[in-house]
């Protein structure tokens, strides 16, 4: 299991939750991810599909009152050990949509978030630079005995 | 054989990605980030606190003085407060690393306080403008009217109307302005 985990953790996979965001942090997410210019996947990072392969978990966005049930559920299904990053200043605080009645925010009353990455949106080198933070926190999780 | 001419450029420039993490970004020198504020020049007009977008901007009454503080995990970077700050005290660094740790979270601010200054004439407290903004007023460091810093808006007042000697003033006997009529257009359509 330990060479398992050796290897596992040079690869984390990222998972991407829209939780009512603008789409501009999810643009400079794209924008890290397919450019080449900033290559996320230089780190061993891949982005995936399902929330089932996920060890990373990017958040966007506010936290809406229309999209908390399913956020949750979705983050629910993301196994153990994970690592949660809210990017932008909406999940951390609400940013401009704080103390709307429509924002059930911020995202850490609900969710465990190890890693903030503020900017409206961040520019990619901080995403960059959050992700790595944020696999440095996954490799101690996943190599400490469970 | 197009693609040969391509192959050959792109070997000669080298990669095009970006080498942050590992080596040094790219960083343009108008890049809003980071809030430096200078409470040595700011006269806390609040301007910046009313024209900030994300609600980060929040000013605090001590018995010491007044204090700035901003918490960058709301702000924008839209640099409004920059642009409305007329004695310049507050400046957006081109610093853009302020990804953390949750256990940080709240440590992402700027403070800075700006301290009471005691009047000479009565002495209550009052804040003196600071001497950016002096500057900013005034033409010349000779003209700045030294008692704008050492007394209080009410003396200086008081003073400003002891010095005034206008002619005929003593005979104007105005029953003032709670005696006038409320409208002060006359041509305005009275409101039902």
């Amino acid at each position: 299991m330990s060479l398992l985990n050796t290897i596992a953790s040079r690869s984390p996979w990222l998972y991407r939750i829209n939780a009512g965001s603008c789409n501009g942090c999810d643009v400079e997410l794209a924008t890290t991810a397919c450019i080449p210019r900033y290559d996320v996947e230089r780190l061993g990072c891949q982005y995936c599909g399902s929330p089932k392969h996920a060890d990373i978990v990017l958040i966007t966005g506010p936290l809406t009152m229309k999209v908390k049930e399913k956020v949750l559920r979705v983050f629910q299904e993301i196994p153990e050990p994970k690592v949660t990053v809210a990017i932008g200043i909406c999940p951390i605080s609400g940013g401009v949509f704080r103390d709307s009645y429509a924002i059930a925010g911020p995202m850490d009353s609900y969710l465990p978030i190890d890693v903030n990455v503020p900017g409206c949106p961040p520019r990619p080198q901080a995403i960059i630079e959050g992700i790595a933070m944020a696999i440095d926190i996954w490799r101690q999780r996943i190599q400490e005995p469970a | 054989m197009n693609f040969l001419k391509v192959l050959f450029r792109n070997l000669r420039q080298g990669p095009s990605t970006d080498p942050f993490p590992f080596g040094e970004t790219f960083t343009p020198e108008a890049l809003r980030g980071r809030i430096a504020f200078d409470a040595s020049r700011c006269s806390v007009c609040r301007m910046c606190e009313h024209v900030c977008a994300g609600g980060a901007i929040r000013f605090e009454e001590t018995p010491q003085g007044v204090e700035f503080i901003l918490w960058h995990n709301t702000c924008t970077f839209c640099g409004l407060c920059e642009h409305y700050c007329v004695p310049k005290a507050i400046h957006l660094t081109n610093d853009w690393h302020l990804a953390h740790k949750q256990e940080d979270k709240y440590r992402m601010i700027e403070e800075g306080t700006m301290y009471f200054k005691s009047c000479v004439a009565c002495s209550s407290a009052f804040l003196p403008p600071s001497d950016a903004l002096l500057d900013k007023v005034y033409p010349t460091p000779a003209a700045i009217d030294p008692a704008m810093s050492e007394l209080c808006p009410d003396c200086r007042r008081a003073r400003a109307a002891a010095q005034q000697t206008t002619p005929g003033m003593a005979q104007i006997h105005e029953p003032g302005l709670t005696l006038r009529p409320l409208r002060l257009n006359h041509n305005e359509k009275r409101h039902d």
